[in-house]
């Protein structure tokens, strides 16, 4: 029923026509024509090369590009004109390119991707970014073999970063999943990932696609959900990401990312409320170690525009925050010598998860309310490990996660009272 | 003589046995209704809070932050005020009812105007709640959009929006009590044709310069607020 309904027909009769298939890439578009030409010639790659007894099938799901992709796709030729192919397909390699119907997103991107695996039977699903690391047929294929030899069922990609890099997930969304799911997943937000036919099922099952705040919750909700439903879980090293061309602002992101946490939280409190310690994951691929270039941003302009924010919100934020500890927020800002350290940055986010959970406050405005927090630490972060080492930086985000690890049982005893 | 007086005497006697005889039991029946009416509201006002709070009518009352607009006016809970206003209507409707036993007549059809008061008032009460919460809703959201979009000012911009919502349910209800409607309504459009009026003046004439410098920031500063959030996720 779920399969039916994610695909429109003239998807549903190109399905049909393709029959059975053992392995299924999806690469969910919106305007990647600069890139989406080589990921598409790895994936023939990897098929041609790398599984040649298989019944492969690589699924287009545009989300209405208007530069051209889904025709780009389509008309790629599989190799490049000077390369000399050695291997053959024993199979037919079929490519299906179609618009999705339904609201413009990732969400209903996956949804049709995992519906046309569950009606093609795909054992292995594999989701690319068109923007991503998978150029190259290798990258392709290393997400793909840990899935079909059954090693694990939800393969999530993680990158060696600059620890000044991604301080939204470094700071928030990391060691929060971690303190909770009780799992050391690096990268809870990254947009490639592999899955078994089994998860993709499942998935389809419930009833997430119906969320609002799914829209842009979907990424993480996938690794939490199996996380709380026991799948096992591993981790595949990649090459590092550019971080240049978000298509977001700051706020905008923030916003869209407590917002996913959110999701998550209330959908699996019966796991995490209950999980214990950190975990480490399986890892497949190799440590590229060597550290790419930190990007540099102007945090003491971000820092002061958090302060002003902080004071115009003051009336908002004594309604979700305890007492001390909003005046201790107040006291503790100004200037670019903020402090925010690991203790009241937690307690902070703590304090917003027990907000959501009272619902008092909508989980916009909470959201909207929590992102001048967010900059403060960011930039205070920022500007107190500006002379750091990076194995200093390492260690003090390691540090991080430990205080989100030691403060999780006032959380749990808060979101455990009967409201 | 002294005959006359004494049957004058008597006479006002008797009227005066006649009324009191006549007046003591709807004295005693009102009493009864007094007293009666008393414990009924109490009995009411328990079941109406009881009710209330099997309903969850403080969590509604927390999510939709009346609660917290309650504990800062230093009201009881929703569920207690909800509970008395009930009980006061209930007992006031008993006492107007023993009045009417009486039959004074300046209070005749008392008890007529009371129920035709009563919705009237219950409909204000429901004006003012949410003028209340549509007040605190917008200045929250205001104050919010504000200080995301950069203006300068967004506390006074979100606040003056409440404040005029809050006055605006004021006014409402008390037109729908009926209690000095055009001196109400007067006044008010006055204030809000005033203010108005004056800001237009203070920001269009005297503030020209500043108003266009003040826009110029604003897009200005709308752009280096927008960061990229590439170097953040």
């Amino acid at each position: 029923m779920e399969s039916d309904s994610a695909l429109s027909d003239a998807l549903l009769r190109q399905l049909i026509a393709v029959g059975q298939a053992d392995i299924l890439v999806g690469l969910p578009t919106l305007n990647n024509a600069a890139t989406v030409v080589d990921v598409v010639r790895a994936v023939h790659g990897c098929f041609t090369r790398d599984f040649p007894r298989l019944r492969t099938v690589l699924i287009n799901s545009d989300a209405g590009s208007t530069d051209g992709t889904p025709d780009l796709i389509r008309n790629a030729s599989f190799t490049d004109a000077g390369m000399v192919q050695t291997s053959h397909a024993l199979r037919t390699i079929h490519r299906v390119v179609a618009p999705y119907h339904g609201l413009p997103g990732k969400l209903t991107a996956l949804r049709t991707v995992f519906a046309a695996g569950e009606l093609m039977q795909a054992k292995v699903i594999v989701v690319l970014d068109p923007g991503g690391p998978a150029t190259i047929a290798e990258r392709v294929t290393e997400l793909i073999v840990p899935i079909a030899r059954a090693e694990v069922e939800f393969l999530a990609p993680r990158y060696r970063r600059h620890p000044r890099d991604g301080v939204l997930i470094t700071q928030l969304v990391r060691p929060l999943v971690r303190a909770l799911y009780g799992v050391a997943l690096d990268e809870p937000l990254g947009a490639e990932f592999a899955c078994s036919g089994r998860f993709s099922s499942h998935c389809l099952e419930q009833d997430i696609w119906s969320h609002e705040a799914a829209r842009f919750a979907i990424d993480l909700w996938l690794r939490t959900e199996a996380l709380a439903k026991r799948f096992v879980v591993g981790q595949l090293w990649r090459p590092a990401i550019t971080t240049a061309g978000a298509r977001t602002t700051l706020r905008e992101a923030v916003r869209q990312v407590v917002l996913s946490l959110v999701e998550s939280l209330r959908a699996h409190e019966s796991y995490w409320l209950k999980a214990d310690g950190v975990a480490e994951l399986r890892n497949w691929g190799t440590d590229p170690v060597v550290l790419p270039d930190a990007a540099t941003w102007d945090y003491q302009a971000l820092g002061e525009q958090a302060r002003h924010d902080l004071l115009e919100i003051k009336p908002l934020l004594e309604e979700v925050l305890e007492p001390d500890l909003c005046a201790r927020l107040m006291d503790d800002g100004p200037g670019v010598s903020a402090r925010l350290d690991d203790e009241l940055w937690v307690r902070s986010v703590y304090a917003f998860a027990i907000a959501t959970r009272l619902g008092r406050t909508s989980i916009e405005h909470l959201a909207d309310m929590f992102a001048p927090i967010y900059m403060w630490r960011a930039s205070a972060f920022m500007s107190h490990t500006a002379s750091d080492t990076p194995a200093i930086m390492q260690e003090k985000l390691n540090s991080l996660c430990e205080t989100f690890l030691r403060l999780k049982p006032a959380l749990v005893a808060r979101w455990s009272v009967d409201m | 003589m002294i005959q006359e007086i004494a049957n004058a005497l008597v006479e006002s006697w008797r009227n005066f046995a006649t009324a009191f005889v006549l007046f003591v039991p709807r004295l005693v029946a009102a009493t009864i209704i007094f007293a009666g009416g008393f414990f009924v509201a109490l009995l009411v006002r328990r079941a109406i809070q009881r009710f209330l709070a099997w309903l969850g009518a403080d969590r509604v009352s927390l999510r939709i932050g009346a609660s917290e607009m309650l504990r800062q006016a230093d009201m009881p809970t929703a569920e207690a005020l909800i509970a008395k206003i009930v009980f006061w209507i209930v007992w006031i409707g008993f006492i107007v009812s023993a009045v009417d036993t009486l039959q004074f007549e300046p209070f005749q059809g008392l008890v007529a105007e009371f129920f035709r008061f009563v919705p009237r008032f219950l409909l204000a009460l429901l004006v003012l709640a949410l003028g209340f919460l549509v007040g605190n809703f917008l200045w929250r959201a205001t104050l919010l959009a504000s200080v995301n979009a950069g203006l300068p000012g967004a506390r006074m911009l979100s606040g003056a929006l409440r404040v005029l919502v809050i006055a605006i349910g004021i006014v409402m209800a008390l037109e729908q009590l009926g209690l000095a409607t055009a001196v109400v309504l007067t006044a008010f459009a006055i204030a809000f044709g005033a203010l108005m009026l004056g800001l237009a003046i203070a920001f269009g004439l005297g503030g020209r310069d500043a108003a266009k410098q003040l826009i110029e920031q604003q897009l200005h500063a709308k752009r280096e607020r927008d960061a990229d959030a590439a170097p953040h996720l």
